[in-house]
């Protein structure tokens, strides 16, 4: 399952070791990452060279479908559909990536401290994430958008606000664990300051949890970003994001299918490939074995 | 020499994350209806792999390339899902050496014991009974209890009870005692041979404890790297041992010294022995 | 009697829960810039109605004054008058709360009805292989298709395709039960799978985690048939981990609805949230939004109440905290 990592005379590149690190996951792992590069690199393009043309400009016949000159169809207003997935596309990755970044900062600093420490300060921290978690996602996403008003910091706030108490628990139930072995202790007992064993012994051996969790977080971000931008309140127009464009579908689903099914296609693929590679960093860092009953 | 358990020049390898490492390399033996053979030997000798194999109850990445085992006659490694399921039920018996976590936690010690005998009489009545012949004090309210509620030593007599319950003709204890306290652990030891003794069930005894091994049973086999390097009567094998191992293994033996005397670790160099002998003898294949 | 032990400290801590979240939702409306009434009715109101407003709100007290306030009336079933209709908003959520209520309990039933299964034969054999590998990338597609893709992939392919089921025709459930459950049938599918998805991971994991466990080890060297460790040894403690999930799909389907309610035109809870949200209608989202959770810290009192009659070994250090 794990490759065995030779160790050789010389050392490798840090970009070396990188890849020979990816390269060490499952197929459908790989497959994942390659989808995911694929849609970055791609939407990446649209937004430095403007690949697939301009999103906001009329270019065409309203609702046309996908042909050569306009690869993904046209919208309502006749503008191309393929730039503006791409914008969606950045805008989606983007936005979750910064608001789980978020999101694993502060859950793991709370998470550590409520682990390592617990006394007051933890539990206090454990009851608040306790009281974020009775929010059902999308009814928390609510709250805060009519708190905020709709738009990017909305979705920022909710997914961080969503995400927050899951890993912060997971965190610190990982640190708890790692707090009572010996090695732990033997470094209390010689003298190591607290920050320092907080961040070279807990941090180093709970990044596993930290990888697994924030993964997963990665793609409730998606979700909720989606959820909250197709009832309005998330991404607002002329922005665009994945969860926007498929709600802007559902207006002309039966004229034009495409303007759903292209955006939510590639929605799907992209927490589909988030959560494979999710299982794939869990299978690593949690290895479990299956047993038959014969 | 009709034997009742016959393995013959068994090799066994477990297949880890593409490598190969082999548990068994050639072991043979042979055991007569109502022997106690102890099984002695290090960690990694392949003492709990051959223990496992007389059930089959290795874990799926094992494989067995060569050799032959018998139970009463039944080829056990070629036997259907079906005979082998039947064999492990109404000849074998296993005490393993953690009994707490060998008992479902969520269930009450009733119940487990009322399906472990299923098929047999198994009322209120017989379970007391059962309970009582492992010794057990006030059964009816260990009838109640969960797992976690009770002792090891407890665990330990309602495993007994169960795997006694159907008079298994062979029993395979690996280090039974080794999880309890040292002031349980001849207690449990007694009963299990008492128990073996009255229902004529043949024993392997599975230990690290010379002196306990030395004093039950009959004959004793010394395991080092996947096979059985010595094998005879217990007073010859510990008395006067032959091989370069079971010296060394017998010589490091806190338990056979007198009291006041030295132990003599200098004189004898398991390591040292051990290594000589990796020479020779291939333990783990690629 | 073991349930005792725990079960004072349990309650206190769901109640804590409760409050705490009762407070976020009335500091967070609270905490709206600029002149509440004005955020609320409008540029176009006048003073006089902002001044009602602000009296029927308890503006004139101090905050701790208006939440008690708040809270007793909450807690007595008076979530005031909502902004937009001016009808009671207890009413309102009266009337829709029978919807929801069979939405979820119809996507709870398929969930526990297929997923279980599911995870378990994904577990049992996930030693052989082929079929748990499917079982394992079918699961993982159905956790990541978020229920507004599916619930308007849904709502496309009946709409253009004569399926046998109508979308959009809604009967209530209060006039006809039998009805009312085919038109919620496609809502409840869309919002199930997820939960299917998600209920036969936790299952499959919690299957194999028992499995490698020496007591069931023990049952196999008894010589006890496979079917037989599954019923009385296996299920019994994977279990345990499922129910804990059980939780968290409460409160997911709680919010699916929210969004399922919308793209199949529900008039349930959630739609009405959106409505509210639209409106800014804050009463009836301050109501809405502590009737979520309340359902859900009740939701998970309950699950932790039945893990205990499962698993002997809850105590008190172990359930003391959490929702």
């Amino acid at each position: 399952m794990t490759a065995v990592i030779r160790v050789e005379g010389r050392r490798r590149s840090v970009l070396r070791r990188a890849w020979d690190y990816l390269a060490s996951f499952d197929g459908l792992a790989k497959t994942a990452m390659w989808t995911l590069a694929v849609l970055f690199t791609a939407a990446l393009l649209g937004r430095l060279f403007g690949l697939g043309g301009s999103p906001t400009a009329i270019v065409g016949p309203r609702l046309a479908p996908p042909s050569l000159a306009y690869p993904a169809g046209t919208d309502s207003l006749g503008r191309s559909l393929l730039p503006r997935l791409l914008e969606g596309v950045m805008t989606t990755l983007l936005l979750s990536a910064v608001a789980v970044l978020l999101t694993a900062v502060i859950a793991t600093l709370c998470g550590i401290i409520a682990g390592y420490r617990g006394g007051r300060t933890g539990g206090l921290i454990m009851r608040v994430g306790d009281i974020l978690y009775a929010f059902p996602a999308i009814v928390l996403a609510i709250l805060v958008a009519a708190v905020v008003g709709p738009g990017y910091i909305a979705a920022l706030c909710s997914i961080v606000l969503v995400t927050v108490p899951l890993m912060t628990r997971m965190v610190g139930q990982a640190t708890r664990l790692v707090a009572q072995r010996d090695f732990i202790t033997s470094a209390v007992i010689s003298g190591v300051s607290t920050p320092v064993i907080m961040t070279r012994h807990v941090l180093r051996n709970i990044s596993g949890t930290i990888a697994v969790q924030g993964t997963y977080a990665l793609s409730v971000a998606i979700l909720v970003e989606g959820g909250l931008s197709f009832l309005g309140y998330g991404v607002q127009l002329p922005g665009s994001s994945l969860g926007l464009l498929v709600q802007e579908g559902t207006l002309y689903m039966v004229k034009a299918p495409w303007l759903i099914l292209l955006p939510g296609l590639i929605l799907v693929l992209a927490i589909l490939a988030i959560n494979l590679i999710g299982d794939s960093l869990r299978d690593r860092f949690e290895p479990r074995e299956a047993r038959s009953l014969e | 020499m009709s034997a009742i358990l016959d393995i013959q020049d068994v090799t066994v390898e477990y297949s880890t994350g593409g490598t190969i490492v082999r548990a068994l390399d050639g072991a043979s033996l042979a055991v007569r209806a109502g022997e106690t053979v102890g099984l002695v030997g290090e960690s990694g000798s392949g003492k709990s792999t051959l223990g496992s194999l007389v059930g089959r109850l290795l874990p799926g990445n094992a494989r067995y390339p060569e050799g032959r085992v018998f139970v009463d006659g039944h080829d056990v490694l070629q036997l259907g899902v079906k005979e082998l399921r039947t064999l492990r039920r109404e000849q074998l018996g296993f005490i393993p050496q953690d009994p707490i976590s060998a008992l479902d936690p969520t269930m009450r010690i009733g119940r487990q014991l009322e399906l472990a005998l299923r098929g047999l009489p198994n009322d209120r009545a017989a379970l007391v009974g059962h309970l009582e012949r492992v010794r057990m004090r006030e059964p009816e309210r260990v009838l109640r209890l969960f797992p976690h509620e009770i002792s090891g030593g407890m665990a330990q007599r309602i495993v007994i009870a169960m795997t006694m319950a159907r008079s298994p003709r062979i029993l395979i204890a690996d280090e039974p005692t080794a999880a309890l306290d040292s002031n349980v652990r001849s207690e449990v030891t007694k009963l299990v041979f008492g128990l073996a003794r009255d229902a004529g069930t043949t024993v392997l005894w599975l230990s690290h404890d010379l002196r306990s091994v030395g004093r039950w049973c009959g004959r004793v086999a010394v395991m080092y790297a996947g096979r059985v390097v010595e094998d005879g009567p217990a007073e010859q094998v510990l008395g006067s041992p032959t091989h370069p191992y079971t010296v060394a293994l017998a010589a490091a033996d806190p338990a056979g010294v007198q009291p006041g005397e030295r132990i003599e670790t200098s004189s004898v160099d398991v390591a040292a022995l051990a290594a000589s002998f990796r020479d020779e003898e291939e333990v783990v294949a690629r | 009697m073991r349930l005792l032990h725990w079960l004072p400290g349990r309650l206190l801590s769901a109640i804590i829960v409760l409050l705490g979240a009762s407070i976020l939702i009335f500091a967070a409306v609270r905490s709206l810039p600029g002149d509440f009434a004005q955020i609320v009715l409008g540029p176009l109101s006048n003073e006089e109605q902002r001044e009602q407003l602000r009296q029927s709100f308890g503006f004139d007290r101090s905050l701790p004054e208006q939440y008690l306030l708040w809270l007793g009336n909450a807690a007595r079933g008076d979530f005031g008058l909502s902004l937009a209709s001016q009808q009671p908003v207890l009413d309102e959520l009266a009337s829709r709360l029978p919807v929801t209520a069979l939405l979820a309990g119809m996507a709870m039933l398929v969930t526990i009805a297929i997923g279980i299964p599911l995870g378990v034969y994904a577990g049992t054999h996930a030693s052989t292989g082929r079929g748990s590998a499917a079982a394992r990338i079918v699961s993982t597609i159905g956790i990541s298709f978020p229920e507004f893709v599916l619930g308007c992939l849904v709502v496309f392919l009946f709409s253009r395709f004569d399926l046998g089921l109508s979308v959009g025709a809604f009967t209530s459930p209060t006039t006809d039960f039998g009805r009312g459950v085919v038109s919620l049938l496609l809502p409840a599918l869309v919002l199930s799978v997820f939960c299917v998805a998600a209920t036969a991971r936790t299952t499959r994991d919690a299957v194999i985690g028992v499995l490698v466990e020496p007591h069931i080890a023990a049952s196999v060297a008894r010589g006890e048939p496979k079917g037989f460790i599954i019923r009385h040894h296996v299920l019994r403690n994977a279990l345990i981990p499922v129910l804990t999930l059980t939780a968290t799909i409460t409160a997911y389907l709680l919010g699916g609805a929210v969004i399922v309610e919308r793209v199949f035109n529900v008039p349930g809870i959630g739609s009405y949230l959106v409505l509210a949200l639209d409106r800014r209608d804050y009463t009836v989202i301050q109501a809405g939004v502590l009737l979520a959770t309340a359902v859900f810290v009740i939701a998970s009192l309950l699950i932790d109440v039945l893990t205990g009659l499962v698993d002997p070994r809850v105590s008190v250090a172990k359930k003391g905290r959490g929702a």
